[in-house]
């Protein structure tokens, strides 16, 4: 007891200089999901009270096609799109590390993506570069290719979204670039010795000692592709469509939330996608050992 | 290197998560809540307040539109502000989509607007759920003054005979062409009364006499199933929902329905499914119909002096809904409405509000037919005189179909979703998914389905 106050006698100047911090953790974050947590065993119209209804939601998630839908362009949207995205953020740090002029221009500029392409203007760009009429199809048309309406079909628009994420290639980049830094160049001088290609080097030397990033980076960028929700809400102009084709799983929480009034349905579906990402996460973490190398 | 990594990594990833969860988590009405701030009026006595018209009292009044009606409105109810000094009014506005998201927000969260904008589209979801206020109260108090509502524009209103919302305007939907188009294909008009096969025959005409170049019309089957295919069901003497909530069409209706816009869609006289879906969600200055990709196109008639504004060459001019050989009439009262919401601790002055608003020279001078032509039948006299020609046709088009209108049912609770089922299945059709036969069977057994949770 006498401890504990002679903690806080120590620390209070620490805990006041937090507190702007903690309120907001507070009362934006731990209570709004404790709130969360409760309603998704509820039905709840977000007019009349919440009914408990326990695992309800839950269940009915699971008989719900739509649902399957959202999950499975999700992980699509995810799974091919975090690895085609980190393999193009690699490619440029390379091209940057081989110590060309003016490297803090390029990096800067390369990073922009990054900063705004989750925007709703990039989104409506998007939408115009890719539509039937837009500047794809004209260069397109130019080259002789057949052209199509990219956004609007359903075999082709998640991947506009894919290209899109992609494009934001910028924040792993950076992280790649100082990884790369990292490597010890005496490395590459014993593997030249020993008459290493570039191919054997890049393979050899620079990918194992960069996985710790890549992992990084993997973790990361997937967690985040997990909750995309603006471009697929702009560029289908909140349908998702077409076809469910752009049916982001945040998407359909927010329909369900705010457009059909099921928000302990929603709430539930919230809960779910935690859930998703952390054992995605964690399969990520438990794999690391067979293929990240720490030095030391 | 690799420590560091590691405590990195475990931070950022706990901080990312926070995030998702709070992301997540948002959509809890404490969120909103406690993130908006509720004005506070000034007077917080309301038994005083009938008495004590001095008393100083704030009320907010939201609606949706773009940044034409947003002046207008906003000067309305300037006017408002000077007639009744002591009653302020904080204005809040916004899309069509937008302003239906916040609102529900706002709903659920418990500081909704005083006065809202409602529409028939969603008044059910309110109405049901007991958000909005019953409006007889105001009247029967004096504050709200209907007596030149004719008894059909108040009924439509009227959800379990209980009057939630009155009509700052009524309108009537129709089909739009513009004239100098059809001149220069050298197509005859339709005609005011024309049936489904009328329609279909015009659509292909012009597709065929254009070359090609033009689409008869855009594509009804999908989208909102109102007031499109509602009034394809009407005329089969059935409707979207049964007065106790059920589906109110049968399938044959809806094969029938989807069945006429594949055939058009199969011979190329509307757009195919990918050029449909790019434009549907299109602002009016982008739309097929503006951008020349379609002669024909289905729109509410107040909003003719909108499309009007984008044509340097022609009329627009709106004929009725295709009508059903042997049909009944489709036809029901539409229009934009103004409702109180039940937790409004100002209900009188938001009354006066309203009635300020549909019921003085002063507002409609400026209002027009923004919204449809004024519903109270004094104030529709009144602005006549003020029209532009392109606002008199709509008038007209409207005072000429509405003698056809008769009641129609408010959507049970769920009509959002079976509007998206509607919707997600028209267009399963139109990319070839599924046949139209298929389609129907599946909107049948699912949309049964999301009526009986």
């Amino acid at each position: 007891m006498n401890k504990l106050k002679q903690a806080w006698r120590n620390n209070w100047v620490g805990y006041l200089f937090l507190s702007p911090w903690l309120i907001g953790v507070l009362t934006l974050s731990a209570i709004p999901m404790l709130a969360s947590l409760y309603l998704s065993f509820t039905s709840y119209d977000m007019f009349t009270p919440p009914k408990f209804i326990g695992l309800d939601n839950y269940a009915t998630m699971f008989q719900d096609a739509k649902w399957r839908d959202s999950l499975r362009v999700t992980s699509m949207y995810v799974f091919l799109g975090v690895p085609l995205q980190l393999i193009f953020a690699l490619a440029i740090a390379l091209f940057l590390n081989r110590g060309i002029s003016g490297l803090k221009f390029y990096r800067a500029i390369y990073y922009v993506p990054s900063l705004f392409g989750g925007s709703v203007a990039i989104a409506l760009l998007w939408r115009q570069l890719f539509g039937s009429k837009g500047l794809v199809n004209s260069f397109l048309t130019t080259l002789g290719f057949e052209t199509k309406n990219w956004i609007a079909s359903p075999d082709t628009a998640l991947y506009t979204l894919i290209v899109l994420m992609i494009w934001q290639f910028g924040s792993p980049m950076v992280i790649f670039l100082a990884g790369l830094k990292q490597v010890p160049i005496e490395l590459y001088e014993a593997s030249k010795i020993d008459g290493a290609s570039k191919w054997k080097q890049f393979s050899r030397v620079t990918l194992p000692l960069i996985t710790p990033v890549v992992f990084f980076n993997l973790v990361m960028q997937i967690i985040g592709a997990f909750q995309a929700f603006t471009s697929a809400y702009i560029i289908s102009g909140g349908s998702g469509g077409p076809l469910n084709s752009t049916l982001f799983y945040t998407l359909y929480l927010y329909q369900k939330g705010f457009t059909h009034f099921q928000m302990g349905y929603a709430s539930a579906m919230a809960w779910f996608l935690l859930l998703f990402i952390a054992c995605a996460t964690a399969i990520l973490f438990i794999t690391s050992k067979k293929w990240v190398y720490y030095q030391e | 290197m690799s420590k560091m990594m590691k405590s990195l990594m475990l931070y950022a990833l706990s901080i990312i998560m926070l995030v998702t969860v709070a992301a997540c988590s948002s959509n809890t009405p404490n969120d909103a809540a406690n993130t908006t701030s509720t004005p506070k009026a000034t007077n917080q006595n309301d038994s005083n307040q009938q008495n004590d018209k001095k008393d100083n009292v704030e009320i907010r009044f939201t609606w949706w539109g773009d940044t034409t009606r947003n002046e207008l409105y906003n000067a309305i109810v300037d006017r408002f502000e000077e007639e009744y000094p002591h009653i302020k009014v904080k204005r809040e506005f916004g899309g069509w989509g937008d302003y239906w998201d916040r609102l529900t927000t706002q709903v659920a969260g418990g500081n909704a607007p005083d006065v809202v904008s409602m529409h028939q589209f969603y008044v059910s979801d309110y109405a049901r759920r007991g958000a909005l206020l019953d409006l007889s109260q105001v009247v029967d108090s004096g504050s709200l003054d209907l007596t030149n509502f004719p008894e059909s524009a108040i009924n439509s209103g009227r959800i379990n005979d209980t009057l939630y919302m009155v009509p700052k305007g009524v309108t009537m939907p129709g089909w739009a062409y513009n004239t100098a188009v059809f001149d220069e294909l050298g197509i005859d008009y339709p005609d005011m009364n024309w049936t489904w096969e009328d329609y279909a025959a015009k659509v292909t005409e012009i597709y065929e006499k254009s070359g090609g170049s033009l689409w008869g019309s855009v594509d009804g089957s999908g989208g909102q199933p109102q007031p499109n295919f509602r009034y394809f069901t009407r005329q089969h003497g059935q409707d979207l929902y049964t007065a106790d909530g059920q589906i109110g069409f049968t399938e044959e209706t809806l094969v029938k329905w989807w069945s006429m816009w594949d055939e058009l869609r199969k011979k190329g006289a509307i757009p195919d499914a990918a050029t449909g879906t790019e434009y549907e969600n299109a602002p009016l200055e982008q739309n097929m119909f503006v951008t020349g990709l379609v002669a024909i196109t289905q729109i509410p008639a107040n909003q003719i002096y909108l499309y009007q504004q984008q044509f340097s060459e022609g009329e627009i001019r709106m004929v009725r809904m295709p009508t059903l050989t042997g049909g009944q009439n489709g036809e029901y009262i539409e229009g934009a409405y103004l409702s109180i919401t039940e937790k409004s601790k100002h209900p009188e002055e938001a009354a006066l509000f309203i009635d300020f608003f549909i019921n003085s020279e002063r507002s409609l001078e400026l209002f027009k037919v923004e919204q449809g032509s004024p519903a109270s039948t004094t104030m529709s006299e009144f602005v006549k005189p003020l029209l532009e020609p392109a606002q008199q046709r709509a008038v007209d088009f409207i005072q000429e179909v509405l003698p056809y209108a008769t009641d129609a049912v408010y959507a049970p609770l769920g009509a959002a979703e079976i509007q998206q089922l509607f919707s997600d299945q028209a267009s399963k059709i139109a990319f070839g998914q599924m046949s139209v036969e298929e389609a129907a069977k599946a909107f049948m057994t699912e949309a049964q389905a999301i009526l009986q949770r």
